[in-house]
């Protein structure tokens, strides 16, 4: 019997029922692997060899802790605490809170989200995601050890999930774990939970919502700050758990008036109202709240959950909007009106008795937001309010500075704003004002900290008025899964190297620059037919920034999971399918197992799937469990710089030959490797060296000639272009000459001879010595020993 | 030169917020940072991003070069300083990556371990945390002469942001005294 114990004694009462569920799986699909549903311990001996390798590294955003009574403790310099705890283990305590907050919320969500469905669709609804996706939920399967056939079996998922979450967050209470390798593997294991929590999140709202499934050619919607016609009331929904907002539509479709109402997004919630009917708008990320609510654009605005501001009915009220609240997560201190009439509601809101109210009944909000939306709007006649009445209002405004700069050093990004002030009173030219437009992330942090009290953030928004309002572009909508048959066609290229790599842009908004940059990476990898995938506000982000032809990358790149195509997944839990692809590459195409085998796949993924996450702004919580998903599964990720608040990463450190082998399960022999890819987690400054760090963390070591010589190609292209020279570590990539990119063949052969030294047949253009290993077509890597041993027999 | 006492700006993080209960940097003019190089036994200069959009950055990162001190370029800001002829150490690791890599005692790539570390030309926040993890987990000297007040290196320029001539003049100064 390969199931663990514990699920028996754990529920003794169902024991006959869970032996015929057992056989009945068993028999339907495979066998059961080493780890099904996994506790703790199951995968720690993965983590730690991952960790091995990439060694966790540490920077503290503070050296004290204040966790508990005994605190504040001093830890600087890797002082102990008074429970006993180093500063190092305490940041990897701090990481491993962070991925139990990412995981709950998405665990949270899909939980809220499967109850519900089941009330309104019963537990019996099918699982069917289209006849082109078979593997329906690679993650439950590889990790749980479970083949979901109904929303019904989501909630066996959900349940492992939600266990493991509680352990993990039970590890972090004071006195528990010693070691920060061991908070690492934790904080590994929360973050495996997330992806299995994004999973049934977003195959219960696919498969229940009637969601687009692995459609490639999805429809395109506007996008942007200036999307929406001025001339129809507007309801605004924000927030993740699309749950509460979806019943708006249906409501407006059934009484036949979707036409004459704009219903437009910030955030996920809009990624998945556009995944639900196409008439819906996005107005942008999260960072578009403060621009949306100040300009006065909403007549109404429905929050939900995560990544929303605090400070929503507060800002709504100033611009006199109301505010319904959905989610329990985010309740705002209002009053709770589930059982008031619908009329109430709205004659509360509308007459300003309540500024806002709570009403987590989806149904009741899909009536009472638009009726109120239509009320607000006959008051709201200037509907291009431009964030300050008149320009003389603006101008007074800006008068006001005087140019202390406390603003400046509060703004995450230091942005000179003090500048764009004495620019703007000197001469009236609001350009280095305007500029700030481009990177401000309209978090509001300098208006706090502004003696004058200016509205900097309207002063910044007027000022680039025109530009924002302009900036009106299409998403493509989120599609869900990737096709069994498209992991068909490119399961080989992937594993070989043809294509060169799979960049998965996700995450959030907190760019280091320009938000055109996003843009710019990605186009570099497009053109080099790499797959490009996307995500939740990165992928907002693109459907904004357009070329000198007005066109975006959805307009310009196919919708394909394919090389040279852009796929944009759909909202923060649909990042499930981008680990999904990796899987099922595993499954499809190479066959492995998945059930309960998530050592083996992680472990193939790693030395095999040249994929990188990419999350040039990463904000939240959930960023850092879904990296950290990621990096379990043997997939790195490279992030912006604000990534490195995150405090942690992993680091691989190249010149440590010992630390780069696998087992080659064809000699059979443990082989030193290049180190490739050699660091799990890892931030970037500029767009620049992203591009180059994207473009080497693809490099596999099971690439063939080909795809060594493909990915070489690009890598030294890059560097050349970005950093103004070869890479410094291209050679050790080198196991052949067949792996040298072909046009600059000799010339890289004259330096491995001049500068590194190896010894080369000039009369064949052969390398004679030097690499670290050659190139054997049958190579079979891996770092397990229990696949090792499986695969020797 | 920057020699009255009263030129010299406080002292101001450049997060208000990143408060510490440990050392905070000793803020340095030039003549000390001066000394530190001098006494130094395997120093190096570590180039950040912003090179690639302020040129005076890459200016003065070529003459620390031409005065003998080697350059790691990160962020690539490899490329215009390649253009002027500057042989980085390395072009193409992050500075995350150079700082995990400096905090192992095993990382010689010019023989020896490096003993003071100069920063210009990073992203505040992104050098803030590299300089945490070097104060906390190594006994390196870290030297940041940005234009921000960095609290965790252990010398940092003063803040400059509001006089760039400033900033440039004390970058000066520390190149024409050693
Ligand atoms: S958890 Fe430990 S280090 Fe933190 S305050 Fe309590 S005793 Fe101090
Ligand atoms: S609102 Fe913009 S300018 Fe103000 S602190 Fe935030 S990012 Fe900086
Ligand atoms: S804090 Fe206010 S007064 Fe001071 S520089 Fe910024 S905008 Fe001007």
């Amino acid at each position: 019997m390969l199931m663990k114990k514990g699920i028996f004694v754990d529920e003794l009462r169902n024991v006959v029922i869970k032996i015929g569920e057992i056989a009945e799986e068993e028999e339907e699909w495979e066998s059961p692997g080493p780890t099904p549903k996994p506790g703790i311990i199951e995968l720690r001996k993965w983590d730690h060899k991952l960790l091995e390798r990439y060694e966790p590294f540490y920077a503290p955003m503070q050296d004290f802790c204040n966790l508990c009574t005994m605190g504040p403790c001093d830890l600087s310099f890797n002082k102990k605490g008074a429970c006993g705890i180093d500063l190092r283990t305490a940041k990897a305590r701090l990481v491993t809170i962070a991925c139990c907050i990412g995981a709950s919320a998405h665990t949270a969500h899909a939980r809220h989200l499967v109850d519900h469905l089941i009330e309104e669709f019963g537990e019996d609804l099918p699982i069917n995601l289209g006849g082109d996706v078979n593997v329906e939920a690679p993650l439950i399967r590889t990790v749980v050890g479970i083949k979901p056939k109904t929303l019904g079996d989501l909630r066996k998922a959900l349940e492992w999930a939600e266990k493991e979450i509680v352990k993990v967050l039970h590890s972090v209470h004071i006195g528990n774990e010693e070691n920060f390798v061991d908070y690492e593997s934790k904080a590994m294991h929360v973050s495996m939970a997330d992806h299995v929590g994004m999973e049934v999140a977003d195959i219960a709202q696919i498969v229940a919502f009637g969601f687009p499934k692995a459609k490639p050619d999805t429809d395109l919607v506007p996008t942007g700050f200036g999307i929406v016609d001025t001339k129809k009331p507007v309801i605004c929904v924000v927030g993740h758990n699309v749950m509460y907002s979806r019943p708006i539509i249906d409501y407006l479709e059934r009484s036949g008036r979707i036409d004459e109402f704009e219903v437009a997004g910030l955030c996920c919630t809009a990624h998945d109202m556009t995944r639900y009917r196409s008439k819906a708008k996005i107005f942008g990320p999260i960072s578009y709240q403060l621009r949306v609510i100040r300009a006065g654009l909403p007549d109404v605005v429905v929050s939900d959950e995560q990544c929303i501001r605090a400070d929503l009915v507060d800002a709504c009220s100033k611009m006199g909007i109301p505010l319904i609240a959905t989610s329990d997560a985010a309740v705002r201190g209002l009053t709770d009106v589930s059982d008031w009439k619908a009329e109430d509601i709205v004659e509360a809101l509308v007459s300003g008795k309540l500024k806002g109210v709570f009403l987590p009944v989806p149904e009741k909000v899909g009536e009472v937001a638009p009726k109120v939306a239509e009320e607000i709007f006959k008051r709201n006649k200037d509907r291009k309010y431009k964030f300050f009445a008149s320009d003389d209002e603006l101008k007074a405004e800006i008068a006001k500075c005087t140019q202390c700069m406390s603003c400046v050093f509060t703004c995450p990004h230091n942005l000179r704003i003090d500048i764009g002030m004495a620019q703007a009173q000197k001469t009236g030219d609001l350009s280095k004002l305007a500029i700030l437009e481009e990177q401000c992330l309209a978090c509001g942090k300098c208006e706090q900290s502004c003696p004058k009290q200016i509205k900097i953030v309207n002063v910044i928004m007027r000022s680039n008025f025109e530009k924002l309002y302009a900036k009106t572009g299409k998403t493509r909508v989120g599609r869900g899964p990737i096709q069994d048959t498209e992991i068909r066609k490119v399961g080989q290229p992937i594993v070989f190297g043809q294509i060169p790599g799979v960049i998965a842009a996700v995450g959030c908004i907190n760019f280091p620059d320009e938000m055109k940059s996003i843009v710019e990476i990605l186009e570099e990898f497009l053109k080099r037919k790499y797959i490009v995938v996307t995500s939740g506000c990165h992928a907002m982000d693109i459907g904004m920034i357009k070329d000198e032809e007005g066109k975006t990358l959805y307009e310009k790149y196919p919708g394909n999971f394919d090389a040279g195509c852009i796929v944009n997944v759909g909202s923060c839990v649909s990042n499930a399918h981008i680990a999904g692809a990796a899987i099922k590459i595993a499954n499809i195409f190479a066959m492995r197992p998945l059930r309960g085998n998530y050592a083996e796949i992680a472990d193939y993924i790693l030395n095999r799937v040249g994929a990188v996450g990419f999350s040039w702004g990463p904000y939240s919580h959930k960023a850092a469990s879904i990296a950290t998903g990621f990096n379990r599964l043997g997939v790195p990720v490279v992030v912006g710089p604000h990534g490195t608040k995150y405090r942690r990463a992993y680091i691989g450190k190249p010149w440590k030959n010992d630390k780069w082998w696998v087992y080659d399960i064809k000699s059979g022999k443990k082989t030193f490797i290049e180190p490739a890819p050699d660091s799990l987690l890892v931030a970037v400054e500029t767009k620049e060296e992203a591009i180059v760090q994207l473009a080497r963390l693809c490099i596999r070591p099971n690439d063939t000639s080909m795809g060594r010589q493909i990915k070489l190609t690009h890598y030294i292209e890059l560097s050349k272009k970005y950093m103004g020279d070869l890479p410094d570590d291209w050679h050790i990539y080198v196991r052949s000459e067949a792996d040298l990119p072909l046009k600059m063949r000799e010339e890289l052969l004259k330096v491995l001879e001049e500068q590194h030294g190896w010894k080369i047949d000039w009369d064949k253009k052969k390398i004679v010595e030097g690499p670290l290993r050659g190139y054997d077509a049958g190579f079979n890597p891996t770092v397990v020993e229990e696949v090792f041993a499986k695969y020797r027999r | 030169m920057i020699s009255k006492e009263e030129k010299f700006p406080i002292a101001k993080r450049y997060n208000v917020a990143d408060v510490q209960v440990s050392r905070d940097a000793t803020a340095v003019k030039p003549v000390v940072v001066v000394n530190l190089i001098k006494k130094a036994k395997n120093p190096v200069l570590i180039t950040g991003g912003s090179l690639l959009r302020e040129e005076k950055l890459v200016e003065i990162a070529v003459k620390f070069y031409e005065k003998g001190i080697p350059v790691i370029a990160t962020g690539g800001s490899s490329k215009p300083l390649i253009e002027k002829g500057v042989k980085p150490l390395f072009k193409t690791y992050t500075l995350h990556q150079i700082t995990q890599f400096l905090l192992d005692e095993d990382f010689k790539p010019n023989g020896k371990s490096f003993d003071v570390v100069l920063f210009l030309g990073f992203l505040p926040y992104y050098l803030s945390r590299m300089l945490s993890a070097l104060k906390h987990f190594s006994s390196i000297t870290t030297i940041a002469i940005d234009e921000f007040y960095h609290p965790h290196a252990k010398f940092s320029f003063t803040n400059l942001t509001k006089d760039k001539e400033m900033h440039y003049a004390m970058l000066e100064e520390i190149l024409s005294r050693i």
